[in-house]
């Protein structure tokens, strides 16, 4: 088994691919849980309202997508064995886009 | 806990509320088929060139890691459970009190 | 009691920090060459700080951050090292138009070269944040530069056609040399919603240990302050209006200042504007200085506080030293205070949307300023500033280089 190590800041931002390579949004947070005394990633939130949500300015954001007809795409929650890591600069999923959960706003963080 | 939101770019102080930097890297262990687990917050200017371009972080000295272990996630806040003073961390600024403003008179 | 004079002296000290040389010299300009026409520019950025500033200091007192530390944590370090690249190139520039305006106050009063005076100035403006505190700094200067308000007396004794001054407090289209007109009401907005100002005030808030029962205190403050650093501006257009623009004189030269209260004050109003870009430039040196080094020591989570001893804060003492270093060279070498200062101006002008735009997310994000976030009017406010604020950073280039002076 290999073990390496990946920085997170680096990930912030980068491309999720789809396993058929077209882009499914940008990794906007990673969720973890703690075990044991151990934090483990449970998550990764992807998508562009992953990023209003992050700025919490939830309607200003809105209106500002909407002035600049960028499209309000939902966001994904993938499971942290869905998301292959080995490659940091090419994050791909390791399942179907239908196997991905949908990232609701009332399921981001407060 | 997320991490960009509760932990990345967030102040860090040492258990005598010492500002120390701010969190500027998260390191991730990954094995193949284990659940990855935060292992290391990082604070250094090569971790923060490495955000802005690899190529300006060749040119400076590698960062300092403290294992999450010793880290204490808080509001708005990491404390690590460390000696500011006693860690890589304030360097430079332990240099410049001993070298530039301890000799200035008035400091 | 003490809070009348808590908010006594916090209005005076918000005068201290917007009235400087951009402010004067702006004001001066648009006076000689369009009479009252631009008043309206001053008043549109006069309310436009006043919002930001009370914003600044509620998001401080409720927050328990500055901004700087808000923009690193909330937006990442990549955003941040963009604002703080910009905000210090420009923050510089006018550190060195302020730390010129100093020395021309010296030049008018001893007749001495402006240059010569750089290395002293800078020295003083360097000894003052050493050894003094936060109060001293902020109350000290500016109790000092009470000595501004003889330009409001000059103005009111001068009588200018008052019902023409109301008039132009509402925008109104040039007669005449528009590119110019648009100019300097560009230069005007950017020495006025000056990023500096309201980053310093949140810094300013935590060194005074704001909290949520200062909100209504910083109301008033930051209106009364604002307000009243606009109607000192305003006097200076107005002297300059009813002293140059009959005689077709054009401002120029910072020789010319004295012009605008000898006439009123005789021998006394030479030594009264002596004094008055004296202080408050020196004022604004301090402020600009500071907040260059709170903007650098706040991003990259150093120790920081005017209040401590520059022993427990070397890389936040080196900073501010290597600012004023910086600052001071461009004076030194000659380079022409005036120049620097409406160039630093459109510069501002068109950075304003970097340090702005999130700004207003901030205002609206409950994990820092919770039930105190923007209602709508202050975001309405906010959205047209940086409306506003992406114009400006359009034509404020442009402009500067087929209208400036």
């Amino acid at each position: 088994m290999s073990k390496r190590q990946v920085h997170v800041e680096l990930l912030l931002g980068e491309k999720v691919l789809a396993m058929n390579g077209v882009s499914i949004g940008r990794l906007e947070e990673i969720r973890t849980e703690v075990n044991r005394g151990h934090y483990y990633v449970t998550e990764f939130l992807v998508g562009s309202y992953a990023v209003l949500e992050r700025l919490a300015a939830w309607r200003i954001g809105r209106a500002v997508l909407r002035v600049v007809r960028a499209q309000r795409k939902e966001g994904y929650r993938i499971r942290w064995e869905q998301l292959d890591l080995s490659d940091p600069r090419r994050l791909r999923l390791l399942c179907e886009v239908d196997e991905l959960m949908p990232l609701k706003r009332e399921q981001y963080p407060s | 806990m997320d991490l960009m939101r509760d932990c990345l770019d967030k102040q860090l102080e040492d258990g005598n509320k010492r500002r120390m930097g701010r969190v500027d890297g998260i390191i991730l262990d990954i094995e193949d088929g284990r659940q990855p687990h935060v292992a290391y917050i990082e604070v250094g200017v090569k971790t923060l060139m490495n955000r802005l371009s690899p190529r300006l972080a060749s040119l400076a000295t590698e960062p300092y890691r403290i294992a999450w272990g010793k880290v204490k996630v808080g509001l708005n806040k990491v404390v690590a459970d460390v000696e500011a003073e006693e860690t890589p961390a304030l360097e430079w600024e332990l240099w410049l009190r001993k070298k530039v403003i301890g000799r200035i008179p008035g400091a | 009691m003490k809070k009348i004079l808590e908010i006594a002296l916090g209005i005076v000290t918000s005068v201290g920090g917007f009235l400087e040389i951009g402010s004067i010299a702006t004001a001066a300009q648009a006076g000689s060459d369009f009479s009252l026409q631009l008043i309206w520019a001053i008043v549109l950025g006069g309310i436009c700080i006043i919002f930001l500033v009370e914003q600044a200091g509620r998001f401080a007192a409720v927050s328990g951050r500055t901004i700087p530390d808000a923009i690193r944590e909330r937006f990442g370090f990549n955003y941040f090292a963009f604002l703080y690249l910009v905000l210090v190139l420009v923050s510089l520039i006018v550190l060195a138009a302020e730390i010129g305006g100093v020395c021309i106050a010296l030049e008018l009063a001893t007749g001495f070269h402006f240059s010569l005076w750089a290395i002293p100035v800078a020295l003083v403006v360097w000894l003052v944040i050493w050894k003094g505190t936060f109060g001293i700094i902020e109350k000290g200067v500016s109790i000092l530069g009470l000595v501004t308000l003889s330009f409001v007396v000059g103005a009111y004794l001068i009588n200018p056609p008052w019902s023409q001054v109301a008039q132009s407090a509402l925008p109104s289209l040039p007669q005449h040399n528009s590119i110019h007109y648009w100019f300097i009401a560009v230069s005007i907005l950017g020495a006025t919603i000056s990023p500096y100002l309201y980053f310093f005030y949140s810094s300013g808030a935590i060194e005074d240990e704001w909290n949520e029962g200062y909100i209504g205190i910083n109301r008033i403050i930051a209106t009364g302050g604002m307000s009243f650093g606009s109607i000192i501006s305003i006097a200076v257009l107005i002297l300059a209006a009813m002293i140059f623009a009959p005689q077709g004189v054009k401002f120029e030269h910072y020789s010319q200042l004295p012009t605008l209260l000898t006439p009123v004050f005789g021998y006394w109003g030479y030594w009264l504007i002596v004094a008055s870009i004296g202080i408050a430039c020196l004022g604004a040196a301090m402020e600009i200085t500071l907040e260059i080094a709170y903007l650098t020591a706040q991003g990259f989570g150093w120790n920081w506080s005017e209040n401590q001893r520059p022993l427990d804060e070397a890389r936040f003492s080196v900073a501010y030293m290597i600012a004023i270093l910086i600052g001071m060279l461009p004076i030194l070498i000659g380079i022409d205070p005036l120049t620097l200062t409406i160039f630093g101006m459109a510069l501002t002008a068109a950075t304003l949307p970097v340090s702005i735009v999130p700004f207003l997310f901030l205002m609206n994000d409950y994990s820092y300023v919770r039930v105190y976030r923007n209602g709508w009017l202050s975001n309405a406010v906010v959205l047209v500033i940086i409306g506003l604020a992406f114009v400006l950073a359009v034509v404020a280039i442009p402009l500067q280089i087929f209208g400036g002076s």
